[in-house]
């Protein structure tokens, strides 16, 4: 079975039926004739004979992985913020940011090729800026630059405003979950003001094989 | 000929019984009534306001009405006590204010019985026009629960099962007594329940009261149509507490 995360940026992608893990394509080089059997994200009622929903999807994957029974786990994708709260095995607060978080992951990942920046050797700033989405914050990378940082400084500083605002979007637990393509930035982890445990960019295809399979995770 | 009468809000009963006996066309300006940009409201009322009093003004910009019944007691609210003066100046028809306290229960037998939620909430707020008791109705097994007013897209509703339990203000309006604030504080605590608001409404503090109470409960307001994002945060809370799984396929 092709289980499919229609990322807006990236597509992850896992065949149950081949022995491999799953691989990491960008959406624009998916063939626009791909068909998932069972697929999430924003294309995915589109692209998969069967969709699920994020946050389901989300939820699903992170009671296979984590072993608590109290956790927030957060993903951090191109486009928007998604989070779920578990309590005693149970959910219990659940969001999804798709318009003021709008497009932090893509924003980080095009001001590092615009900038020529690499975030596992950039400095953890003292102070961030004060952000709610990824396009209106780039403002305050040009005000700052002008105003004679460092490109590099700058730019760090509006990571660490998009962390503490993710941070604040998932209730600002001490401990967290994070999921997404920004578990890859060094420096957007260092930047979120708890302790952080990595998932890595898989854990919606973990919720699909959740679903896929014959024993679906009774829920509460 | 026939009056055309504008409601917003839950008018008293003895205003509706008067509306019955005189066979008057009962506009419920609540709802859309008329195919027209929500934005055309803006020249009467900011666009940042109750999706539901934008709708009111914009109905009543395209219907030519004879009179308005316009509740702005604590039955209803005080953007609607607002509303009813931006009314009084686009308008050269009689504005009616009124307060309804009524508090003869009615009941409330679609609120729980086993019906598609967009239909049960559409014939609760068709029930506001009529003075008559409601058709008696058997009780469901609740799945879920619905905590709120009318939301002004019923395209929030659909991912509720048919065994969804209605609350809030909407139990008022059944139940022919919008004022009851110790019933509309009522609800389930067994039941998954998503407490709902539209945005910019006074209620939202009482929905986030509530669902602070409550022990599984999805808050959640919405503007004028869901978002993407508050369809699938519903379908999410229901599925992940245990409610049937809703599953797209695509076409």
């Amino acid at each position: 079975m092709l289980l499919a995360d229609f990322g807006t940026t990236y597509c992850k992608l896992l065949d149950t039926e081949r022995d491999e893990k799953p691989h990491i394509i960008a959406s624009r080089d998916l063939p626009s004739d791909f068909l998932a059997d069972l697929g999430t994200g924003h294309n995915a009622v589109r692209r998969s004979k069967r969709a699920m929903n994020e946050l389901s999807a989300l939820a699903r994957g992170g009671c296979r992985l984590i072993a608590d029974k109290n956790f927030v786990l957060l993903d951090c994708g191109s486009r928007d913020l998604k989070f779920v709260r578990f309590a005693g095995g149970k959910v219990v607060d659940m969001g999804w940011n798709a318009e003021c978080g709008a497009s932090m992951g893509f924003t980080i990942e095009l001001l590092a090729t615009y900038y020529e920046l690499d975030y596992s050797t950039m400095a953890v700033p003292t102070s961030g800026f004060s952000i709610t989405c990824g396009v209106l914050g780039m403002s305050h990378i040009f005000d700052a630059v002008v105003q004679g940082s460092s490109e590099e400084e700058a730019v760090a500083r509006f990571v660490r405003g998009i962390a503490l605002n993710a941070h604040r979007f998932a209730g600002a637990p001490e401990e967290l979950y994070l999921s997404g393509g920004l578990c890859a930035n060094p420096l957007f982890v260092a930047c979120l003001p708890c302790k952080v445990h990595l998932l890595g960019r898989f854990v919606l295809l973990e919720g699909l094989q959740d679903l896929m399979s014959a024993k679906l995770v009774k829920y509460p | 000929m026939q009056e055309r009468v504008g409601i917003v809000g839950v008018p008293p009963l003895s205003a509706i019984a008067e509306l019955n006996r005189q066979e008057a066309l009962i506009f419920d300006l609540d709802e859309p009534q008329v195919r027209a940009p929500i934005d055309q409201s803006a020249t009467w009322a900011p666009r940042v306001y109750c999706a539901i009093l934008r709708t009111v003004v914009l109905n009543c910009m395209h219907l030519q009405l004879d009179r308005i019944f316009i509740d702005v007691g604590p039955g209803k609210c005080d953007a609607a006590l607002y509303i009813a003066e931006a009314l009084e100046g686009m308008l050269t028809i009689p504005i009616h204010r009124t307060r309804n306290e009524d508090q003869t229960a009615f009941g409330f037998p679609l609120c729980t019985t086993a019906m598609p939620l967009e239909e049960k909430i559409a014939q609760i707020t068709r029930s506001v026009q009529r003075a008559s008791p409601h058709q008696v109705r058997p009780a469901c097994a609740p799945l879920c629960g619905f905590w709120g007013v009318p939301p002004r897209d019923f395209a929030l509703l659909r991912s509720f099962p048919e065994q969804t339990h209605v609350f809030g203000w909407t139990r008022c309006m059944e139940n022919k007594t919008p004022a009851n604030l110790d019933l509309e504080k009522q609800f389930n605590p067994d039941l998954p329940t998503v407490f709902f608001t539209q945005s910019f409404c006074a209620k939202a503090a009482l929905a986030q009261h509530l669902g602070r109470q409550h022990p599984q409960a999805l808050v959640i307001d919405c503007d004028v149509s869901p978002s993407n994002s508050a369809r699938a945060k519903i379908e999410a809370f229901l599925e992940l507490s245990g409610v049937p799984i809703s599953v797209t396929t695509a076409t």
